[in-house]
């Protein structure tokens, strides 16, 4: 019956929790838009399954996307790769990713796997704002990351790039 | 359990996140962050940094100008992993900071700019953008009139080799379109605006793409009608001709990417035939310029055995007849019977008129529109200099009107060098009359293009040519590198005389007591010290303080450099001397707002003022 069109959704976490949003939150994100618009109402369950993100991040992504669910979708240009990218990031959102880290990574891996693209977008914004204008091992410490070029190996990357320092 | 806990605790979550979202993040980051920072973290990001897409794109919204050496639309338009991206950013960024050093140098003291002129120009386009950010340096930058002056001068210098290479290429039968043979002229005007080869090219790919939306059909149509309605598009759009023969002798008229871009579209006949040949090329018409006397006409060459109407050739007919058009002044074709009657006007016998009915090639149009501009510059000095000119024609291009005027007169000037008598190139005798008229403003205004002289002019002439022109042209270059590697002599205060007697400091502006024109004083004598003639024909012994008084040397707004006794010097203290503004970096910093003077940038010569 297809013109009983399913209006609420249950979005369900891998550890089982259940959370009912409006069918155009959810739709925020691709990958359930192009589920619903592949199998049709019909054949929808109106419970989705989300087997790579947890209760707590879930929520926070249902969060976003209430938030912006108004937002006219991003247009489709193949071109985007000619305009600057600028890392200023609104107001609401900035204060939406004062996260710890780990929470971050999260929203940032749910967002890539449920194709949100601008929350994915406002994810590295804050990643990048994060590294800009740190030393390497700054960003190291900052991130855990394990340097495994040898002494000789990270001299000479250094080297190489020392002419971009004076701007 | 609790052990396993507290690792994933421990674990980077950064390092978690697939390559894919690593390398949206580094998009975000600056280029610098990325060379200096990113990539020395560990292995995987070395390699997530040296991608060849993120260097495209960095390639792609940093830099707009591009050298043709790179070939840069076709690179952008094909494989990504096909060019070494990286690579090519980082040339890019060597040599916008060589550039600025150079610039820097220039700025710094009035010795050795020649060569630094040169080396940025050798690096061509890519120079460009570099140069377009110091002409835009911002207000409170400490030298901002300078770096902005000279940052415009490299410019048009760079700009005036470009058109140079572009006419050799055309002098030596390379088939260059017409509207970049033509724009060669917009190049010497040019400075920071819109308006280049490309971009004029690009202007003309917009208009066709208005003028397929407007007439669809347009590609289908036999050339006949396709050349018509491509004209009378350019007419009903105003793209083409005058609104006013009253402004017909406006120096703008000459320049086809002026005309292209301003709201009224003017151009003189030329320019419009021109206009019109570059649309109708890209409609695939073999369009040409056709040498009327006085009025230059387009025509519409069939394609061999073809018909301009997709009709067969009649029995007997070898090559059927071309169409003319005159785009400036009229919607429909013009017979050749009008034509021919036009040609008898002027005195021309029938067995002549094929020559000037058929087609003539660019160096033709060139050279008839740097005589085009010679006539405007001739007509407006003839009414007499100076800002109180009212009469046309005008002489408003980009810039300052009166470096423009000069700037137009000597493309005009190398045009007419570089394709004087055409029909006859064995011989010399015209093409070497505009050699000293060259010189002299080399001398006097251009400087720094003693290097294009040494490519273009001076090989004219053997080392052992004893005549005397080739002796004026060595010694010209001889003295103007001579002058450009002697530092200035420093002018001190350090006596009475100079401390009390020269009453004006460098940076005063002034307006002329009898002549009242506004100036600026850029250097000083304790006492007249030009040559007696001078003094005589200017009268100084008829000054009521002589020649025993401080002269100035006054950087004026027509761009003059005077020489003014102190006792006609007015002080005055505008806000913002407007009409200076775009000058005065030739000598000064900044316009410093509370003392109401301009601040000097020649302190290797006046060291106290």
């Amino acid at each position: 019956m297809s013109e009983t069109k399913i209006q609420k959704l249950t979005l369900v976490a891998n550890d089982g929790n259940k959370i009912e949003v409006d069918r155009q939150v959810a739709e925020k994100s691709v990958l359930i838009k192009n589920m619903l618009d592949d199998l049709g109402d019909e054949q929808m369950s109106t419970e989705v399954p989300i087997p790579n993100v947890n209760d707590t991040v879930l929520k926070k992504v249902i969060e976003w996307c209430e938030h912006h669910k108004n937002d006219p979708a991003a247009p489709q240009d193949d071109d985007s790769d000619s305009r600057k990218k600028t890392t200023d990031i609104d107001e609401w959102d900035q204060k939406f990713m004062q996260v710890d880290q780990e929470m971050l990574f999260e929203i940032i891996l749910a967002s890539n796997y449920l194709d949100i693209k601008p929350l994915l977008d406002v994810g590295c914004k804050t990643v990048a704002n994060m590294i800009k204008g740190k030393s390497p091992e700054e960003i190291r410490k900052t991130f855990n990351i394990t340097n495994d070029f040898t002494p000789e190996e990270e001299e000479q990357i250094r080297r190489e790039n020392e002419w971009a320092e004076d701007r | 359990m609790y052990e396993i806990l507290s690792q994933s605790k421990q674990r980077s979550l950064l390092t978690d996140l697939p390559d894919e979202v690593l390398q949206q993040i580094t998009y975000y980051c600056s280029a610098n962050d990325v060379l200096l920072n990113i990539q020395r973290l560990s292995k995987r990001f070395g390699r997530l940094a040296s991608e060849p897409l993120l260097w495209r794109h960095h390639c792609k919204v940093e830099f707009k100008y591009w050298d043709s050496q790179h070939a840069i639309k076709a690179k952008f338009l094909g494989n990504a992993v096909d060019v070494d991206w990286k690579a090519l950013y980082t040339y890019r960024r060597e040599i916008d900071a060589q550039t600025t050093r150079l610039l820097n140098g220039i700025l710094e003291a009035q010795v050795d700019r020649i060569s630094k002129f040169r080396s940025i120009s050798s690096f061509g386009y890519d120079a460009k953008d570099t140069l377009v950010r110091h002409c835009h340096a911002h207000e409170d930058t400490q030298d901002v009139l300078a770096r902005r002056y000279y940052a415009s001068a490299v410019l048009d210098h760079v700009h005036r080799s470009k058109a140079l290479d572009l006419w050799r290429r055309v002098l030596h039968g390379e088939d260059v379109p017409i509207e970049k043979a033509l724009g060669a002229f917009d190049l010497f005007v040019l400075h920071d605006h819109y308006g280049d080869l490309t971009e004029i090219s690009d202007l003309f790919d917009n208009l066709l793409k208005h003028l397929r939306q407007e007439h669809p059909g347009i590609d289908d149509l036999p050339p006949r009608q396709k050349a018509l309605t491509a004209l009378r598009f350019l007419r009903k759009n105003n793209f083409v001709g005058l609104s006013s023969e009253l402004a017909y002798r406006d120096l703008q008229n000459n320049f086809i990417g002026i005309a292209l871009q301003d709201q009224d579209h003017p151009s003189l006949p030329l320019i419009s035939v021109a206009i019109f040949c570059a649309v109708a090329q890209r409609l695939g018409l073999d369009a040409k310029c056709c040498g009327i006397p006085n009025h230059v006409h387009a025509m519409i060459i069939p394609a061999h055995g073809e018909s301009l109407d997709d009709r067969p050739l009649r029995e007997g007919e070898a090559q059927a007849e071309p169409m003319y058009l005159d785009p400036y002044g009229f919607d429909d074709e013009i017979p050749p019977q009008a034509l021919r009657i036009i040609l008898t006007q002027y005195g021309l016998r029938p067995h002549q008129f094929t020559e000037f009915m058929t087609d003539t090639d660019n160096a033709n149009i060139i050279l008839r529109t740097s005589r085009n501009i010679l006539a405007t510059v001739q007509e407006f000095r003839a009414q007499g200099t100076g800002a109180t000119n009212t009469g046309h024609p005008t002489i408003r291009l980009h810039a300052n009107p009166f470096a423009d005027l000069d700037n137009a007169f000597y493309s005009a000037l190398w045009a007419n060098y570089m394709f004087g008598n055409p029909a006859r190139p064995s011989e010399m005798t015209t093409q070497r009359q505009f050699i000293p008229f060259i010189l002299e403003r080399f001398e006097r205004l251009y400087p720094m293009d003693a290097s294009l002289i040494e490519e273009y002019i001076v090989p004219q002439y053997g080392i052992t040519d004893h005549t005397s022109e080739n002796w004026e042209l060595r010694e010209a270059l001889r003295v103007v590198r001579v002058a450009d590697q002697t530092p200035k002599q420093r002018r001190l205060r350090d006596t009475q005389a100079a401390r009390e007697g020269v009453k004006y400091k460098v940076g005063q502006v002034f307006r002329h007591r009898r002549y009242a024109y506004m100036g600026v004083i850029t250097g000083w004598d304790m006492e007249c010290g030009m040559t007696s003639a001078w003094i005589a024909h200017n009268n100084v012994d008829s000054l009521s303080r002589g020649r025993q008084q401080s002269f100035y040397h006054a950087l004026v707004e027509d761009t003059s450099i005077r020489y003014v006794a102190e006792e006609n010097i007015e002080v005055i203290e505008p806000d913002v001397p407007v009409s200076l503004m775009s000058l005065a970096g030739k000598f000064f910093k900044r316009w410093d707002k509370e003392n109401r003077v301009f601040v000097s940038n020649i302190q290797d010569e006046y060291p106290e003022d």
